[in-house]
């Protein structure tokens, strides 16, 4: 039996080691500081003129990821922090019920419809506005806001009642008792289920199609349109030009391992927090 | 009834439609121990808790009657107020997992007005001393509140209650999850505490409330039997009912 | 404890029980100390020294009952600290054993006084004497019946049987006084009888006292509550039957 579970587990490892042996290979070669920080490149194949093709840099896509996941976080985490809040601690009440419910269907729906909805949203109100960072932090957090709540809401949940009842008990009012006594009791796994969309968001292309769109250059404002990682992967690996191609290779590598460290110092952090909280 | 520290008048409350105590009245006299016996499902806890108003924070309960404390019907006075002046230690210890022992004792210091430090360290002092907690933490009180043992905990507990000054305190079947050393020092610590708070302890243990309660009331099925001095209740019972459990001839 | 249904009060359970046997065994115990007062008192009444011999052999049983009936007990309390009812029938069967024991005692007493010489013949002494001992004989064992019965009711008739004792002891008394004016020569035996019918009294008044217990263990009445306080005035000063 427990051959076939050791089967089992290498075989979702291969996949994994798989991905990040190509990424490396086929994008470690391209990576290096400068391409961290230039600016997109003119698509290119061949030497033009005895110019080679240049090298260039995703600057701006990690420049606008950075900004577009930080902005799209800062409007998530507390509207889906407060709707779990209100489901747990308010619980028996129709609308706690009704989030609950809402955020567990809308973890499901598939991130273009997010893009989507907000981009016909816009067009009809904002035309101006469709493609623009705002829409872009809009699309991201309409994926974001549910898996916050989920999340914090299961960790709400596991804070046990009776933790709150000492709190009552000494006199300390409701609104109190849940913010810096649940909430604070359960922000290990708050912050893993932050952590959790935050990497999701920072991975999405499709909401960003029709919103972010895309741009050649850094930050412009917020009204204007701005570049991501996974934007720049989508359109950049379609290409035709041998640069662009390379590009989006150092891309996809520097977002599994961004992704990755992320990963890896977040848990890190958190399980010594959950150590400390345990007094070991 | 002068001394009455706390009274309840034809109380009755419920869990949605159904009646968990029904018309009880009661007295607790001041800078006494008042237990509550009787077998589950009596209503015991639900009293208890109407006490300090923690019924009402479950959904769809209600409550009838009036609630006295120094002759006030707690029931028209803010509720944060009242739960300042009637604590509550519980049947589980639960202090309070992400905090040290000294943080825990603080904690109603720390979350209701503000307190210098020099206050807060003696407050935290004189409640572990108080909850007999004092010489066996004293070198330790940022330690983690989770590194103590059951029995400890649970006079942790006492002493967090404690540190809020309150005037009743409130217990619900505090040593059932304790040992007998545990629960030995804690009835002791009841005994000595008396002579400062007016004392209710909920137990399910008869010999619990022989050894500690100066007056025992007895719950079946929502109602109040009878009530009376202790050693009257378990000497001579007045009614065939309370004879019966305390006997052991049901539950 | 029982889960979530409210608990209801069931058959009885193994106090009930062992409260029962501890009842019968005083009984038994009581029903041993009876026969050696009737023993006693016949041996002495005709002068049967053999008699009196196996009354005086009997004693070794009546402290063996006491020192069982005391360890079940205690026992009793130590492993179901009882309380209420329970509590009470097992202090007050502590209590009824020594009285049994000072009852079988007593009919030891007066198998030792016991001599060759037959009770002389004063006619109404005697009569008077056998009569005591009918009397609280049966007093004894409804003191018994009473006990393991659970009656109250017939214990407190012991109390009103207990003051004809006393009478009939005051008459052997006055009888005793009026004979050794007449013939001082019969202070020898006059003495012991004076003495079994002292004894005859004590016996009664022990009965009383387990009749007092019982109705404590049922009821938990003490009896200052039941009965009023008995006038008692020393024996000079009261009016005896003319002679």
């Amino acid at each position: 039996m427990s051959a076939i579970t050791a089967a089992c587990a290498i075989a979702i490892l291969i996949p994994l080691g798989d991905i990040i042996y190509q990424a490396a290979l086929l994008g470690g070669p391209t990576l290096s500081f400068s391409v961290l920080t230039a600016g997109l490149p003119q698509p290119c194949s061949v030497p033009v003129n005895g110019v080679p093709c240049a090298v260039g840099g995703i600057g701006p896509a990690l420049q606008g990821t950075g900004i577009l996941v930080g902005l799209a976080a800062l409007v998530s985490v507390p509207i889906g922090l407060a709707a779990a809040i209100f489901a747990v601690e308010y619980r028996g009440r129709f609308l706690g019920t009704a989030i609950s419910f809402t955020a567990d269907v809308l973890t499901g729906v598939p991130s273009v419809i997010a893009g989507v909805f907000i981009y016909a949203y816009f067009v009809i109100y904002d035309p101006a506005l469709v493609f623009s960072v705002i829409t872009g932090t809009l699309a991201l957090s309409v994926i974001m806001i549910p898996i916050v709540t989920r999340t914090c809401e299961e960790a709400l949940r596991t804070v046990p009642h009776a933790v709150r009842e000492a709190a009552l008990a000494l006199g300390i009012p409701k609104w109190r008792t849940t913010l810096q006594i649940v909430v604070v009791s359960a922000l290990p796994a708050i912050l893993t289920g932050i952590l959790l969309s935050v990497m999701r968001a920072a991975g999405e292309a499709a909401p960003l199609l029709f919103t972010a769109f895309g741009s050649r250059l850094g930050f412009e404002g917020f009204n204007n349109p701005i570049e991501a990682l996974p934007l720049l992967i989508y359109n950049f690996a379609e290409s035709a030009s041998n640069n662009w191609i390379h590009l989006a290779w150092a891309a996809a590598l520097i977002l599994i391992i961004l992704i990755l460290i992320t990963n890896i110092l977040s848990r890190l952090t958190i399980a010594r927090m959950v150590r400390r909280m345990r007094g070991e | 009834m002068a001394n009455g520290k706390m009274r309840v008048e034809h109380l009755s409350a419920y869990y949605g439609n159904r009646r968990a105590i029904e018309d009880i009245s009661l007295e607790f006299p001041k800078n006494e121990v008042s237990a509550i016996i009787g077998p589950s499902g009596c209503g015991k806890s639900t009293l208890v808790r109407c006490l300090n108003r923690l019924h009402e924070t479950l959904p769809r309960t209600r409550v009838e009657g009036r609630i006295l404390l120094d002759g006030e019907d707690i029931l028209e006075l803010d509720p944060i107020g009242v739960r300042r002046r009637v604590g509550m230690v519980f049947q589980r210890p639960n202090p309070f997992v992400t905090m040290s022992i000294y943080d825990n004792v603080s904690v109603s210091l720390r979350f209701n007005g503000r307190h210098s430090r020099e206050e807060i360290d003696r407050a935290v002092i004189r409640s572990l001393q108080q909850a007999a907690l004092w010489d066996e933490v004293k070198d330790r009180v940022d330690a983690p509140a989770m590194s103590l043992s059951g029995g400890q905990q649970q006079r942790l507990c006492i002493a967090r209650a404690l540190a809020a000054e309150p005037e009743v305190l409130l217990m619900d079947e505090p040593c059932s999850a304790l040992d007998p050393v545990a629960t030995a020092k804690i009835e002791s610590l009841v005994a000595e505490l008396k002579s400062e708070y007016t004392l209710v302890i909920v137990t399910h243990n008869m010999q619990q409330a022989g050894r500690v309660a100066d007056n025992t009331a007895f719950l079946y099925l929502g109602k109040l039997v009878e009530v009376g001095p202790t050693e009257e209740l378990f000497e001579r019972p007045k009614e065939r009912l309370t004879e019966q459990y305390i006997t052991g001839r049901f539950g | 404890m029982s889960g979530d249904s409210p608990a209801t009060p069931e058959e009885p359970r193994g106090a009930d029980t062992e409260l029962r046997r501890l009842k019968v065994r005083a009984k038994e115990m009581g029903q041993w100390a009876l026969q050696m007062v009737h023993d006693g008192w016949e041996a002495f009444r005709t002068g049967n020294l053999v008699g009196a011999q196996n009354v005086l052999d009997s004693d070794t049983r009546l402290d063996r009952f006491d020192e069982e009936i005391e360890h079940e007990i205690i026992t009793f309390l130590v492993l179901r600290q009882p309380a209420a009812g329970d509590l009470r029938t097992a202090a007050a069967l502590l209590k009824i054993s020594t009285h049994l024991d000072r009852i079988g005692r007593l009919g030891f007493d007066m198998a030792r006084i016991t001599t060759l010489e037959v009770l002389p013949d004063v006619p109404e002494l005697s009569s008077v004497l056998r009569s005591m001992d009918l009397t609280v004989e049966s007093i004894v064992q409804q003191s018994l019946d009473a006990l393991v019965e659970d009656q109250p009711a017939l214990a407190l008739g012991l109390f009103v049987r207990d003051d004809e004792v006393d009478r009939m002891h005051r008459e052997a008394m006055r009888l005793i006084v009026r004979e050794l004016a007449r013939d001082p020569n019969s202070a020898r035996h006059l003495s012991n009888e004076l003495l079994v019918a002292r004894h005859f009294e004590r016996i009664a008044d022990n009965a009383c006292k387990i009749g007092e217990k019982t109705i404590y263990a049922v009821t938990g009445q003490r009896r200052s509550e039941y009965l009023p306080r008995h006038p008692y005035t020393p024996y000079v000063l009261e009016k005896s039957a003319p002679e």
